[in-house]
């Protein structure tokens, strides 16, 4: 019922998590319900990227990755001293979107995260297009401060949701599935700068 | 068999430890067995410790800088690398820098301050402390680089120069340095210190849950192996006692300041209650003005406020304790990012970020110095 719960409201800017260039504001509601359920959403955005710009970079990106003779295998993305390969870039990319969506469904009113590292990247290679990974992300909890390992199965092809399936060392349940309903993009990956976080 | 004895045969009964080439083991096995006499390994692969020795001392040793000149301050270094900066510049500033030993870690490391003084006898001074979460490396960096800037300009810049005509800097660069070598030795993610507790196999305590305010309340945990143990009491862990016995025998401290890292906020007391401190209005002002002359330099965005209304309830926190101790110009950084790369903050951005945040600093310091109480 709508009087219900802690209702929040909204208003953010977002930027290319590549670039930092702006990639466009949005306004959204957020409703935790009293009970212990999902929050009920409404979300509205205004990006700065035309369909075929998104397109073309998620085109880009996906051959960098095609393009490797052998599967891509990688450890500590960034290192410790905050270094990422060029060649390890879209593998980072790619951990970003995925974690994003493991972030999503495990935040909650008092909990949120952020991804501290790739652990590791091994890819899958497949028969048909779709590029698949398997990695290791360490996420970081706040305000708990904890590092939560979480393993994540990832399948990608430009013009197709992104399909997550992870599992997080503190998750009771058997695996998560973090599959988007939309189309997957991972240009203009967002990084919300809130006025309220 | 090209056997290598690394301790020798002395006589019957006594142990021998031998290195032994790949294709020399099966023969060497047989023989012992046949023999009935009993062996275990030790090292199962020798070149794996040489090759990590190698890369270790490659990393370490890449050349010692022979001056705080030559030094490279846009890269992360290791303890001993720090501690040796901190003897180069001492060495070349006599007059002006000193170092303190005010205590001893759990793993019984030193724990060094840097006193930046022009003279006078126990001067009102400006405590500002870097790394005492170990894996909040921008923040240690920044503290080398403050040394060195305060020396490089503490005769031509107008507001430093003033500032050290009445008062004196402290700075504790490396608050946690068993942490901070385990960061760099087994996990980089690595925040607590590394005491050992009884009744636990887990290791270590957060060193801002551990002071004497608010200690063990909501904002805390109880629990050994959380990230946020308060500790089994207050000034449990020998980095906080440290600091809290040399704050209350010096007496005079005026400005405290404790950097962390990430998130890009400058806060003021209190984390453990929502009271607001008595001097919530002019902490507000300086803040404001502090990260306006931060962001001036290269247009990070900081937001600010008391710690509990900015980020969450910590209770037993740092600047709490100092400014119910008295110390009214108490301040809490976290210094960038906002998250991308949280952490593991590329080394390229080390000195702007030091940069900025020492605009903010000689605000705090420069308005202490305007307002000494």
């Amino acid at each position: 019922s709508p009087d219900s719960g802690h209702k929040y409201y909204l208003q953010f800017t977002t930027e290319d998590y590549k670039s930092g260039e702006n990639a466009g504001s949005c306004l959204a509601t957020v409703l935790y319900p009293k009970a212990k359920s999902p929050p009920v959403v409404t979300i509205k955005c205004v990006r700065t990227k035309d369909q075929k710009q998104i397109q073309e970079e998620d085109n880009t990106l996906y051959q960098k990755i095609r393009h490797q003779t052998k599967p891509i295998i990688g450890n500590n993305i960034p290192d410790s001293y905050g270094n990422i390969e060029p060649a390890l870039e879209p593998v980072w990319a790619l951990a970003v979107a995925g974690s994003s969506y493991i972030m999503w469904e495990k935040s909650t009113e008092n909990l949120g995260y952020f991804m501290a590292q790739v652990k590791s990247a091994k890819q899958w290679i497949r028969k048909d297009d779709f590029v698949e990974f398997d990695y290791t992300v360490l996420l970081h909890e706040i305000p708990t401060q904890e590092i939560i390992p979480c393993h994540m199965r990832l399948t990608w092809l430009p013009g197709h949701p992104l399909k997550v399936k992870y599992f997080c060392a503190s998750d009771n349940q058997g695996p998560e599935d973090g599959s988007g309903t939309e189309s997957g993009s991972t240009a203009g990956i967002l990084h919300a700068r809130g006025a309220n976080f | 068999l090209q056997l290598d004895f690394w301790l020798a045969p002395r006589g019957l009964g006594y142990p021998v430890d031998v290195r032994v080439p790949f294709p020399s083991l099966q023969p060497l096995k047989a023989h012992l067995e046949a023999n009935g006499i009993s062996y275990s390994i030790m090292i199962e692969d020798v070149q794996v410790l040489v090759d990590h020795e190698r890369t270790e001392m490659l990393r370490g040793r890449r050349w010692l800088p022979l001056s705080t000149n030559t030094f490279d301050y846009a890269t992360y270094h290791s303890l001993d690398e720090i501690y040796a900066f901190m003897n180069l510049l001492v060495a070349e500033n006599p007059n002006l820098v000193s170092k303190i030993e005010i205590g001893r870690s759990t793993e019984n490391r030193p724990l060094y301050v840097l006193k930046f003084s022009k003279g006078g006898t126990k001067r009102p001074a400006v405590w500002i402390d870097t790394g005492i979460h170990s894996r909040e490396w921008v923040t240690q960096a920044s503290g080398v680089w403050f040394a060195k800037k305060i020396v490089l300009d503490h005769k031509n810049d107008e507001g430093l120069a003033s500032v050290l005509d009445k008062m004196d800097i402290f700075l504790e660069i490396v608050t946690n340095p068993d942490g901070f070598v385990f960061t760099q030795t087994q996990n980089r993610m690595w925040r607590k210190t590394r005491s050992r507790h009884s009744g636990s196999v887990c290791i270590g305590v957060d060193p801002n849950r551990n002071w004497d305010a608010g200690f063990g309340g909501p904002g805390a945990s109880g629990n050994p192996c959380s990230e946020t143990y308060h500790g089994p009491y207050a000034n449990s862990e020998p980095e906080v006692k440290a600091i809290v016995d040399f704050v209350k025998n010096h007496g005079n401290i005026k400005a405290f300041v404790s950097i962390h890292s990430y998130s890009q906020l400058l806060l003021y007391p209190y984390g453990y209650t929502t009271t607001p401190v008595p001097d919530q209005k002019e902490l507000h002002e300086i803040s404001g003005k502090a990260v306006a002359a931060l962001s001036s330099l290269y247009g990070t965005n900081y937001k600010y406020g008391s710690i509990i209304t900015t980020i969450y309830q910590a209770s037993g926190g740092t600047i709490d304790w100092a400014y119910n101790q008295g110390i009214k110009y108490s301040f809490t950084f976290e210094l960038r990012d906002t998250g991308r790369y949280g952490f593991l903050l590329p080394a390229k951005q080390i000195v702007p970020t030091a940069e900025e945040t020492w605009l903010a600093l000689k605000v705090i310091m420069l308005h202490a110095r305007d307002h000494l109480y």
